[in-house]
């Protein structure tokens, strides 16, 4: 298993250093300059020239590149154009709320998704199944950012004057600024290093941060914020998630040992649960991994609707104004997010079906 | 299988400190105290004039930064402290929108000695004198202020000021809407209807001044024959161009200045909408048939010209319509559009449009019709511009500007079409809420119905050291902390602000401020004339250890006062 693992993160490596040539040069290819965006549209050539010069723009391609790869393998994203700040300052603060909202869409997704698409197989051909589906259409169908837009009015207006009232924006009330868990905890962890990053990280993620620290306000704030962008960004993969299982069990539930199953007296519940739903599960996991790379894409729309400071709103952001480094290391990092991804699900095959066996 | 999913943690763990590394995150907290001077590249040479480190004296001693001479290009030759309150500016020649920059909040006035501790690179923790202070940034979220006990001006009547932004105008509106903001800005112009039609809301017109016009450029032809240009003028129904693509409150454009600028109106208002005299003009210049020419715009939102494609499709067809002028519409890339017309490259009609920096007559005509964006100057029209950028006061000016605007309208270098009306929202109970026409909203001189004011804008500030910004929402945010020797009242007019005064001599090229006294910084820190020279040299010098800033451009020095000094000996740095 370790032997697998360890030659997928090595084929990971031409893959992520492809992503990286390509958004490299494709965000230079892109008309506008950083100058422009940054000095405002009255900066003079020469200004301009300075700035260029200031930040490595006014080298040749293939030196930029060569630069930035020497920096990246040692783990260095450089400096925002705009911000002045370290990009992996920046990713440390931005990843940890697209994190939140992808795995909670997710999970969402998941949890109503399959048993949406495991009631339509079962009732198969009745109105359960039309209605289910129907669902499922509709909400594959909905464009995320008008799905955001209405479910936003709805929670924030609509349930505006009653206890329901969802806030249609931002991450946490106004000015709440809960206490990062460490300091909660009493622990001294210093304002650098590895173990500060991973808590700084951690802490960024405002529900894990309130539980684990037993700040109840903050938690239920954080929850309340996270509703509708969670049910906006995971709409359409929870209506893909219910048409695989319902399509991958009605298949399933057709076999030889099904049948074989309900011939030995075995209840339709039993049957589906013990029998059908594993094997029916393989490409519902596939779909899944799948999905949450999607979702990360997603968030991009969904953050920007409802205001969340996530990886989707700052590289929207810093394409808008061609802060290359930010850019490239987003993308670098998603790209190799959808990678861990991948390298999960396949391993998970072989928890699912053990016939499966990973070489 | 537990064996499997610690590997899987370790994993996501590996990545995510591969990506981050063990850099510190950002300090979030407010500044109490200035952090240790960062660490900045080796001071260039000093200049042969006074030494950059004079800014940075001890105390007792005074600070001055000058240049070697006006042969630089720029508007100010030295700033000199000449007593603890008392600053003297020596321009290169008068200046007399001088007031009205000063209140620019670019120029606002840090303690000499952050300055120094931040490495003139205050980018998050600005040490202001103004109504509020920065208690937080919560990145990617909101700032969070408190209310200035000690305010000059008197204290704040709420507690607590938070910036908070959303891209979207449907976002911002949700907010109010809920009650989670008090102020809102940059409404879309199809949101004002929901505006008003909320009881609970109030829509907050915004009457910064600004101009859309249609440029032509004389280099080419047939825009080379001022029969042509004025046939233009002449054939455009302006007024259509307002009614169907301006949110209510915008108007047609009289003359390129906005009338709210002082000597803006002075002389003949703009050609009439009459398509005949306009095809015989035509015809007189040789096109009786019209002609084959192309309209180019950029397609970015801005107040002066909300729905760039549309508008640009419009005028095409009214050319067509009305003078058989055959346009075609390209969009051009808004960097490259902006390059190719202020070089006076973009052949053919072009869309562009200007919104006022500060509150004088020069902000828009110089700025405009001193370069080659729209061909060959006009050699009479140039000579009085020199004339009204030398005279200080406005009644004299008068005559000056009316002439200038009457030569605008008889060589038509551009057609002046609409002035844009843009807009805010606040809660109906907040008392006060008003846009000014020149900076951020004054959120001091408002009282919500709590401890709180949220507020929301389009995005969040880049940095807050706005001496080396160009966006408005780092502006506004820094315009509740920062303050400059002047400031705009709520009319738009400038008023002393951390000056009592400034006076100028005779000739206008030499201003003397009085510093106000008394005033602290929010450290707790008295504002002494060192300060404010310290604040200057950092960005008008390009030669100062401190010229650091977050891009290095210091923008706004090198556009509003001409140039920075010592730009060549920065070596680049600058």
């Amino acid at each position: 298993m370790l032997g697998y693992i360890a030659r997928r993160t090595l084929v990971a490596i031409p893959v992520l250093a492809g992503v990286l040539l390509v958004v490299f040069l494709l965000v230079r290819l892109l008309p506008g300059e950083p100058c422009t965006a940054m000095l405002g549209e009255r900066a003079t050539p020469e200004a301009c020239e300075r700035f260029n010069r200031a930040n490595g723009l006014d080298q040749p391609l293939p030196v930029q590149l060569g630069i930035y790869a020497q920096r990246i393998v040692s783990g260095d994203f450089g400096e925002s154009i705009r911000f002045s700040r370290p990009v992996s300052t920046i990713l440390l603060e931005r990843l940890p709320v697209t994190a939140e909202l992808a795995i909670s869409a997710l999970a969402v997704a998941v949890i109503i998704g399959i048993p949406l698409g495991i009631v339509a197989a079962r009732r198969h051909n009745t109105v359960v199944d039309v209605g289910a589906m129907a669902v499922a259409n509709v909400g594959v169908s909905m464009p995320v950012f008008w799905l955001g837009l209405l479910l936003a009015y709805f929670g924030a207006i609509v349930l505006g004057n009653t206890p329901f009232a969802l806030p249609a924006s931002g991450r946490l009330p106004a000015g709440m600024r809960p206490d990062p868990f460490w300091e909660v905890w009493g622990l001294d962890l210093g304002e650098s290093g590895f173990v500060y990053s991973m808590a700084f990280f951690i802490s960024k993620m405002q529900i894990v941060n309130a539980l684990i620290s037993a700040q109840w306000e903050e938690l239920w704030a954080a929850i309340k914020h996270l509703i509708l962008p969670t049910l906006a960004l995971a709409t359409i993969p929870m209506s893909i998630i219910a048409r695989m299982t319902r399509s991958s069990l009605l298949d399933v539930l057709q076999r030889d040992y099904i049948r074989t199953a309900r011939a030995k007296g075995a209840g339709d519940r039993l049957v589906v649960r013990r029998h059908a739903l594993r094997n029916a599960l393989l490409p519902v996991v596939t779909v899944i991994g799948l999905q949450l790379g999607g979702l990360l894409g997603g968030a991009v729309l969904t953050e920007t609707v409802f205001g969340l400071a996530g990886v989707g709103t700052a590289l929207y952001e810093s394409i808008s104004t061609r802060d290359f480094p930010i850019v490239q290391a987003f993308t670098v990092v998603i790209a190799a997010t959808y990678v861990v991804i991948n390298l999960i699900v396949d391993i998970s095959y072989g928890y699912l079906d053990p016939r499966v066996r990973l070489k | 299988m537990k064996k499997l999913k610690g590997v899987v943690i370790l994993a996501i763990l590996a990545m995510v400190a591969a990506a981050c590394g063990a850099d510190e995150p950002a300090d979030t907290s407010a500044p109490a105290e200035t952090s240790a001077p960062a660490e900045t590249t080796a001071p260039p040479e000093t200049t042969e004039t006074t030494a950059p480190s004079d800014t940075s004296a001890p105390s007792g001693d005074l600070a001055s930064v000058s240049a070697e001479s006006c042969d630089y290009g720029g508007k100010i030759q030295s700033i000199e402290a000449t007593g603890t309150h008392e600053v003297v500016f020596t321009l290169c020649s008068p200046d007399p929108a001088f007031l009205a920059k000063l209140a620019f909040v670019p120029f606002a006035i840090q303690p000499a000695e952050h300055l120094e501790a931040t490495g003139g690179s205050p980018l998050d923790n600005p040490i202001g004198t103004g109504p509020f202070m920065l208690d937080a940034w919560e990145r990617g979220s909101e700032i969070v202020m408190s209310a200035n006990p000690d305010y000059w001006g008197g204290p704040p009547p709420f507690e607590t000021l938070v910036f908070r932004w959303a891209a979207e105008s449907t976002s911002r509106i949700l907010e109010l809407q809920s009650g989670n903001a008090h102020y809102i800005t940059n409404l879309a112009a199809s949101d004002y209807e929901t505006i008003q039609n909320d009881e609970n809301l109030v829509l907050l017109e915004d009457p910064n001044p600004n101009i859309f016009y249609i440029g032509m450029t004389n280099t080419f032809e047939p825009f080379n024959d001022v029969r042509v240009r004025q046939a233009v003028a002449m054939g455009i129904d302006r007024q259509r161009i307002v009614d169907n693509f301006y949110p209510l409150g915008s108007e047609v454009a009289d003359f390129f200045t906005p009338c709210s600028i002082p000597n803006g109106c002075e002389g003949e208002p703009w050609y009439e909408f009459d398509p005949e005299a306009a095809r015989a003009l035509l015809a007189e210049a040789g096109y009786p048939d019209g002609f084959d020419t192309r309209i180019t715009y950029r397609d970015v939102f801005r107040v002066y010209l909300p729905e760039p494609g549309a508008v640009a499709t419009e005028i095409a067809t009214q050319l067509r319509e009305n003078l058989g002028i055959n346009a075609t519409v390209e969009e051009v890339e808004s960097g490259a559009f902006i390059e190719q017309t202020s070089i006076g490259a973009m052949d053919g009609i072009h869309l562009l449009g200007w919104g006022a920096d500060y509150p004088h007559v020069t902000n828009f005509l110089d700025t405009h019709f001193r370069g080659p964006q729209f061909g060959d100057t006009i050699p009479e029209l140039v000579e009085l511009l020199d004339q009204g950028a030398a005279t200080v006061d406005e009644a004299e000016a008068a005559p000056i500007y009316e002439q200038a605007n009457n030569l605008l309208r008889e060589h038509v270098p551009v057609v002046p079409v609409a002035h844009g009306a843009a807009a805010d929202a606040a809660l109906a109970t907040v008392e006060g809420a008003q846009v000014p026409p020149f900076g951020a909203p004054q959120f001091h001189t408002m009282t919500p119905d709590g401890d709180t004011l949220v507020f929301v804008q389009n995005a969040e500030p880049i940095s807050l050291f706005c001496a080396d910004e160009t966006d408005g929402e780092s502006l506004s945010a820094c315009e509740q902390v920062l303050e400059g020797l002047y400031d705009y009242d709520l009319e738009g007019n400038p008023v002393p602000a951390l000056a009592e005064s400034c006076d100028p001599n005779e000739d206008g090229t030499v201003w003397t401020c009085a510093i106000r006294q008394g005033v602290k910084f929010h450290d707790g820190s008295d504002l002494d004339a060192n300060d404010v020279v310290t604040s200057f040299a950092v960005g008008i010098d390009a030669a100062h250890p401190l010229h650091v800033g977050n891009t290095g451009g210091f923008e706004y020095f090198a556009y509003l006062w001409g140039a920075l000094m010592n730009a060549e000996d920065a070596g680049g740095e600058g």
